[in-house]
């Protein structure tokens, strides 16, 4: 057992990794181990499957199975070890169909067996490790190389979201299948592997451009919305997680019973579509980020839906009444496609729901690029005139660590002629405040889920343009808090766009070593963050 | 002992009585009050907190997320107080979870014969305005009944699985004599409220364990077993499962339709009938469970873990069993029930 990969990895003085029978995720050892030979046939099947591409003949099944494979290996998705027991499985019979179709044998993952049984499995686990190759190609090379996967695999989640909306792109399926690939052949330049986490953040711009068509093609264009974030009275659902296309199932199937559906963590972006929202009873948010889950599902009086990520121990209390749909697992819990969701329904009716309306309260969210765009003219007009001297970008995963209320400081103390634009769970850590107004507009714009950074990059793109400068001269910094792998997805797109001094915590990742941290801030111009007050004061260019 | 007072943000005292060596999180959980948590190894900051009287000693942790340490910052599950403490939680009462066992009503829906000395009852819940109608439990745990009429409480496995129905079974053994067993008998009819308090105890199956499994269980001792094969049907799970079921004659032996249900929802379940005093046509084991368990083990399989239920004395023998055939003593589960 051995992971680095999130952000609350286990340190000690002599470095960062979980290496004991449990992470601190949850995750046991045998299910690490599992995890990693899946990624490692992911690379075997990434050979065939790139080659594929190349040769203008790509398996759609193949392209679909790798997403929803790495998807299930990202933080906090699947623990259960019997699935991956599974998918191992399946991802043989899927290289020797590939093997078949491109007519020769390649070596390296891509010739790797799996052993019929789990003894077997955990005896070969070793080459797949994360850590394999160290000594022969030394720490930073490693580092890297996690860089590229656990990018990968936030891109792979983002792409997978848009598949089930039914939007791929061969690009995407090509540029997944190329880096699967050369991570197979196990990089050894410094420089070269840098490359690839930079096109790997090109690649997930695209990602998020379809993404961001997949979901508004679908559902509508996101409009500012008010929800409630206090319960009303009756049968309730709550769906957490990330993705909206099982909300709507969730929705399909509760409507017109009298039951209220209820978003969690990552969902809440949710009421801004109006497809979404016009169901009657998708009624308002409830709780916060993903890691109060456990209080909030237990005090929560109706069933749980976790959707695609952000799944942690399920306690006793929710245990007979939480469900996982899509990459999501725990051992003992009850998994559902959309045509089992009638149980989810049934499970409603049974369970107390609310039993009073709690008094209203709101908050305003759905600021995507369209509707910030439409106000162009205002934004531009408030900055001309210095109403708005500065814009903050504050947003991404949210987490347990105390670190953490740098932001909620952060969001508190920005100055009142300065804009805040949030987006991801890392929200939750001031978006109940009272930000006032700025030049006519709601000083804190809500901007969506974490993949939403593609509408704040479009409008970072349309202000740069209308200012004649480039992103990085324009009056905006961004704060950013990761926690997971699609936040790493994220942050390559960031460097790959070349925008500099990006404020990255509450910590640097685990599998950065120091000469990587200084690659970052010197060539890219990472900033760690310090106290929220002096780094204010350092963006916006005035004494603390 | 020192003596913990856990102060929450909106003025709640609370009071917790703590053990050397005790983390301060373990603690408060065995006075029923569960701080939010999450990692448990001092690695995620979940349950930081600060203290601001007492001393203390803290186990490892990760320095990132306590960077309050000098401060009297403190992460729960690795704190250990040497003398009373007063802890500041940054959180309200409310985010404290008390975990209190339900008391509830049920309708005596139908009591059918199963076989030879033992009847299958099904109650029906009645709807609680917190809990709501559904039956809420972990296949492996019991509800405790109070006798009618009386306040002699007997325990009793749940049978079936969780649902939303509110449906409750029992596989009960009826001994002659027996407080439940004399009302069940003579004076239960369809219709009838019983109390029951539960669900209650920790008899359940380690679900992330890929080892087989064996199951031994004799008289009421089948009951909670069954739940716990009926659980691994509804999830597939495909790992070998053995259930050893002892009983003293053929008559006593489970329903043949119940047998069949099991082996119809785990194609790979074997089930190994062991008698202790058959008759001339018996063709299954002949002796007690703790020898059908040995000549089971003998056959040689992947270390199993094995799940046990039943009187003290048949535990003990088929526990004695297991250990001497090398199983660990982590994978032995067991759940005693009255001689």
């Amino acid at each position: 057992m051995f992971c680095f990969q999130c952000e609350q990895t286990a340190r000690t003085d002599t470095g960062a990794g979980c290496a004991t029978a449990k992470g601190v995720c949850g995750k046991d050892e045998t299910t690490s181990d599992l995890q990693d030979l899946l990624i490692y046939q992911l690379k075997g099947i990434g050979q065939y499957a790139h080659l594929l591409h190349q040769q203008g003949r790509p398996d759609a099944a193949a392209d679909s199975f790798i997403l929803y494979a790495l998807f299930t290996t990202l933080t906090n998705v699947n623990f259960n070890r019997a699935r991956f027991q599974e998918m191992i499985a399946e991802a043989a019979r899927l290289r020797d169909r590939l093997q078949e179709a491109v007519g020769t044998r390649l070596a390296g993952p891509a010739a790797f067996q799996p052993a019929n049984d789990l003894t077997g499995l955990l005896a070969q686990a070793s080459i797949a490790s994360v850590r394999a190759g160290l000594d022969a190609a030394g720490a930073d090379v490693i580092g890297l190389r996690a860089l590229v996967l656990y990018g990968l695999k936030g891109v792979a989640a983002y792409a997978h979201h848009a598949e089930v909306l039914g939007q791929t792109r061969e690009a995407v399926g090509a540029g997944i299948a190329q880096a699967l690939s050369f991570l197979a052949s196990e990089p050894v330049d410094v420089e070269d592997i840098l490359e690839e986490a930079l096109a790997l953040g090109r690649l997930n711009f695209t990602v998020m451009e379809t993404l961001d068509a997949a979901n508004t093609g679908t559902y509508g264009t996101p409009a500012p919305t008010n929800v409630r974030i206090t319960p009303a009275a009756g049968k309730a659902v709550l769906v957490s997680g990330h993705d909206l296309r099982d909300l709507e199932a969730v929705l399909e199937a509760t409507k017109d019973m009298g039951i209220n559906v209820y978003t969690h963590g990552e969902l809440l972006p949710a009421h801004s579509y109006p497809k979404l929202h016009a169901y009657p009873h998708l009624a308002g948010n409830y709780g916060g980020a993903w890691q109060n889950q456990q209080q909030e599902f237990a005090a929560f009086p109706g069933p749980v839906v976790m959707t695609s990520n952000c799944l942690i121990e399920p306690l006793p209390a929710y245990r007979n009444r939480i469900f996982t749909m899509g990459p999501v697992g725990w051992p003992g819990i009850k998994h559902l496609g959309h045509g089992d969701l009638a149980i989810v329904a049934q499970a409603a009716k049974a369970l107390p729901g609310f039993a009073e309306t709690a008094p209203e309260k709101t908050i305003t969210i759905g600021f995507g690029r369209d509707a910030v765009l439409g106000a162009a003219e205002t934004v531009i007009g408030a900055v001309k005139s210095g109403a708005i001297k500065h814009f903050f970008l504050i947003g991404g995963c949210d987490g347990a660590a105390p670190g953490r209320n740098y932001y909620t400081e952060f969001a508190d103390a920005v100055p009142e002629d300065a804009m805040v634009l949030t987006l991801g769970c890392g929200k939750y850590r001031f978006n109940t405040h009272d930000f006032g107004t700025i030049g006519g507009l709601p000083r804190l714009l809500d901007l969506g889920q974490c993949n939403d950074t593609y509408s704040a990059l479009v409008i970072a793109q349309a202000l740069a343009g209308a200012f004649g400068c480039g992103v990085n001269e324009l009056p905006l910094s961004l704060v950013v808090s990761w926690f997971e792998q699609k936040a790493a997805a994220v942050f390559l797109t960031l460097l790959a766009l070349g925008v500099r001094n990006v404020r990255l915590g509450p910590t640097l990742p685990g599998f950065l070593t120091p000469a990587l941290v200084n690659v970052l801030v010197n060539r890219f111009g990472v900033l760690p963050v310090t106290e929220a007050k002096a780094d204010i004061a350092a963006a916006m260019g005035r004494a603390a | 002992m020192t003596e913990i007072t856990l102060l929450t943000r909106d003025g709640v005292r609370l009071n917790v009585p703590c053990a050397p060596g005790q983390t301060v999180l373990a603690a408060a959980a065995a006075e029923n009050l569960h701080l939010p948590a999450m990692c448990g190894s001092g690695n995620c900051g979940q349950c930081h907190a600060h203290v601001s009287a007492g001393g203390y000693e803290m186990g490892a942790y990760s320095p990132v997320v306590l960077p309050d340490a000098a401060q009297g910052g403190v992460l729960l599950c690795r704190c250990m107080p040497h003398d009373d403490l007063v802890v500041e939680l940054p959180y309200d009462d409310a985010s404290i979870s008390r975990r209190a066992i339900p008391e509830r009503e049920a309708v005596i829906e139908s009591i059918t014969q199963a076989g030879a000395g033992a009847v299958m009852l099904a109650l029906q819940l009645r709807p609680d305005e917190t809990l709501g109608s559904g039956a809420d439990f972990i296949p492996g745990q019991y509800m405790e009944f109070t006798v009618p009429g009386t306040e002699i409480k007997r325990a009793y496995s749940l049978t079936n699985l969780p649902n939303w129905d509110g449906r409750l079974e029992f596989l009960m053994r009826l001994v002659p004599g027996g407080a439940f067993s004399t009302y069940l008998g003579t004076q239960a009819a369809l219709g009838d409220v019983l109390h029951l308090r539960g669900p209650m105890g920790h008899f359940k199956l380690d679900e992330a364990s890929p080892r087989p499994r064996v199951l031994v269980g004799g008289g009421c001792g089948a009951a909670p077993l069954v739940s716990l094969l009926r659980h691994m049907a509804e999830y597939q799970e495909w790992q070998p499962v053995y259930l050893v079921f002892g009983a003293n004659r053929e008559e006593e032996m489970l329903p043949q339709a119940l047998l069949d249900e099991l082996r119809a929802g785990l194609p790979q379940l074997r089930i190994i009938q062991a008698v202790w005093h058959p008759s001339q046509g018996w063709g299954g084991f002949s002796g007690t469970s703790a020898e059908a368990l040995d000549a089971l083990l003998a056959e040689g399989m992947e270390s199993p873990d094995v799940y046990l239920c039943g009187p003290p004395k048949m535990l003990n023998a088929v526990r004695a069993v297991a250990v001497a055939r090398g199983v660990p003593a982590e994978q032995i589960f067991a759940e005693q029930l009255a001689g």
